[in-house]
């Protein structure tokens, strides 16, 4: 029997007041994927993972959730998934273990300690001080053991790593995969596009309520813009490359040209075959520079 | 439910203990006064005699003075609504619109948990909160009675806590009803507050001009039987009240079952209008 797909979203729209926070969001994540979402602040991020957890309500369109409509069963889906929010707030009064212990009953006891033990010990999370003694990022790790704890068949994370040192990030970032290898699927939001970069199979990117790209991770960035800088022994008419097509000279300096490539190299290799080539370098672009070439009409705006 | 229900109420622990040891002492000073009056009645009487007649019916006709439920009207019962409404009206309103502004309901409701059960652990907590202070107030009374002339039996005393509980649960869930209108928890308060106040007044001010007692049966301190309970509990008074305690509740949940939960802060003055929500539908 085929599983329904772990996120299906149809046409979702939400308003703020008269203010549209969403505007027809679709999206399909796949059983065991560790899917990225991407996009600056306000763009929805939240308010899309919110509607999945039925903690707010859709204006319009459909959401699936392990198959499940999560306004209709929101407790179902709720007991299948682990949730790390964006803006994270615990219970000052509580110990860490005393918080840990709360949600772990209110899944129903169904946790397993010495698990919970073991993702504190990894994160370096010491189970005895009190949240209000915590400091941001060791709140975080607490925000992170209470959504792996019950060994969720979805985790959606909105922005886990933030707050945390590089080496707790790379923590996470394994943790993530090894959930992964458990067969859950991860739906994550993050500005670290590195981040995203390193685990996420796909992406999708969000702006202004819309999605404006998905995309797996790698063609991404494989069919993105590349550039080439090519070193001659001697000085050449630069036009003879820019008339190979795909190619673009973005500047020529004596015996050195950088150019933009589109597509294939292949016209270029070809073209460079027949000039007194010294050294060729090429460079693809990281996805966070394809996430702000999507973005840089909102960059210019803001400015 | 339960585990919302018990982790609420370990919350309320230092509100039981705070209000219910304070009421305790107040019990245990007010009850050896009552000996004192009864010694120089006489004297009493005579005071009271020289006070304005409209002063003396504003506070529940104190010519009554020296019997035990006049007394205890007095210096007991006729502002503890005031009194224990700030506490009714504070946990009303941050039963759970206190933890949506701190942020820390967005996690907990992200749990397998519906709504429903939410509300009602929080609610049932407040009640159970509730009853554990007036019932410590009430076992100061019963205890200090034992070396007192004031002789009222511990049945019979329960019976002014009875219509006290009344009063404190409807001011509790108008103000969680206030909650879940209002943009904020603050906001609530103020407005169950200043209604608790007004209707305090209302029905003082009833028993002096006649003119008032229209506009005091709208007053839920009007079906309050202070002191004068422990002669007889009005049954229909005292139901009229947990009914309308009850549609208070009812009302809230109701809202609370359809409303967005905030990440955190205050919300806005945008009323949202609950039909306009177009409901999310298979497809």
């Amino acid at each position: 029997m085929n599983q329904p797909m772990a996120i299906t979203i149809r046409g979702l729209t939400k308003f703020y007041g008269k203010a549209p926070a969403l505007r027809g969001v679709d999206l399909e994540v796949g059983r065991g994927e560790i899917f990225g979402f991407l996009g600056p602040n306000g763009a929805g991020k939240t308010t899309t993972i919110r509607c999945m957890l039925d903690l707010i309500r859709p204006n319009g369109g459909t959401i699936r959730v392990l198959g499940l409509d999560p306004q209709a069963e929101p407790v179902a889906v709720r007991a299948r998934v682990g949730y790390l929010p964006g803006e994270l707030r615990l219970e000052d009064n509580l110990t860490v273990e005393g918080a840990l212990r709360y949600f772990a009953r209110l899944r129903g006891g169904r946790v397993d300690w010495g698990f919970v033990r073991e993702l504190a010990e990894r994160l370096d999370l010491d189970l005895k001080p009190a949240i209000k003694n915590l400091s941001h990022g060791n709140k975080q790790k607490v925000g992170v053991v209470q959504a792996l704890m019950h060994r969720p068949e979805l985790l959606l994370l909105d922005e886990p790593t933030l707050g945390l040192d590089p080496l707790m990030q790379h923590e996470v970032l394994h943790l993530i995969a090894e959930a992964r290898a458990e067969e859950a699927t991860v739906f994550f939001s993050s500005h670290i596009m590195s981040e995203v970069q390193a685990v996420a199979e796909r992406v999708a990117m969000i702006r202004r309520g819309e999605i404006v790209e998905v995309a797996e991770t790698a063609s991404l960035i494989n069919r993105a813009l590349r550039r080439a800088r090519v070193r001659f022994g001697q000085p050449v008419d630069g036009k003879l490359l820019g008339n190979v097509p795909g190619v673009t000279v973005l500047s020529q300096d004596g015996t050195s040209v950088l150019l933009q490539v589109a597509g294939e190299m292949n016209g270029l290799i070809k073209a460079l075959a027949t000039l007194p080539v010294r050294d060729f370098e090429t460079e693809r672009p990281s996805l966070e520079e394809i996430f702000l070439a999507h973005y840089e009409s909102d960059l210019g705006e803001a400015k | 439910m339960i585990n919302v229900f018990r982790y609420t109420l370990a919350r309320f622990r230092g509100q039981i203990l705070g209000w219910g040891l304070g009421l305790f002492l107040l019990g245990l000073l007010v009850v050896p006064f009552y000996d004192i009056i009864v010694e120089q009645r006489e004297q009493f009487e005579q005071l009271l005699k020289n006070y304005p007649p409209e002063f003396v019916a504003f506070f529940g006709g104190i010519d009554a003075f020296a019997t035990p439920e006049g007394y205890l009207s007095v210096e007991f019962f006729s502002y503890m609504p005031l009194i224990l409404g700030i506490f009714s009206v504070l946990a009303g309103s941050g039963l759970l619109a206190s933890d949506e502004e701190k942020g820390t309901l967005d996690l907990v409701m992200a749990h397998p948990l519906s709504r429903t059960a939410l509300f009602l652990g929080r609610l049932l907590a407040f009640v159970i909160a509730t009853l554990a202070i007036l019932a410590l107030s009430w076992l100061s009374f019963v205890v200090a009675m034992n070396w007192s002339a004031l002789d009222v039996g511990w049945g019979e005393m329960a019976l002014p806590y009875l219509s006290l509980l009344g009063v404190l649960l409807l001011f509790g869930s108008l103000a969680l009803l206030l909650s879940m209108l209002l943009p904020s928890r603050r906001l609530a308060a103020m407005t169950a507050g200043f209604l608790l106040v007004a209707s305090f007044f209302i029905t003082s001010l009833a028993r002096i001009d006649e003119n008032l007692e229209g506009i005091a049966n709208l007053s839920p301190l009007n079906y309050y039987q202070s002191g004068e309970a422990i002669l007889g509990l009005n049954g229909e008074w005292l139901l009229g009240l947990l009914a309308a305690a009850a549609l208070f509740a009812i009302l809230a949940w109701w809202r609370f079952e359809r409303r967005d939960i905030r990440v955190g802060g205050e919300g806005s003055w945008r009323l949202s209008i609950p039909w306009r929500r177009v409901a999310v539908r298979g497809g």
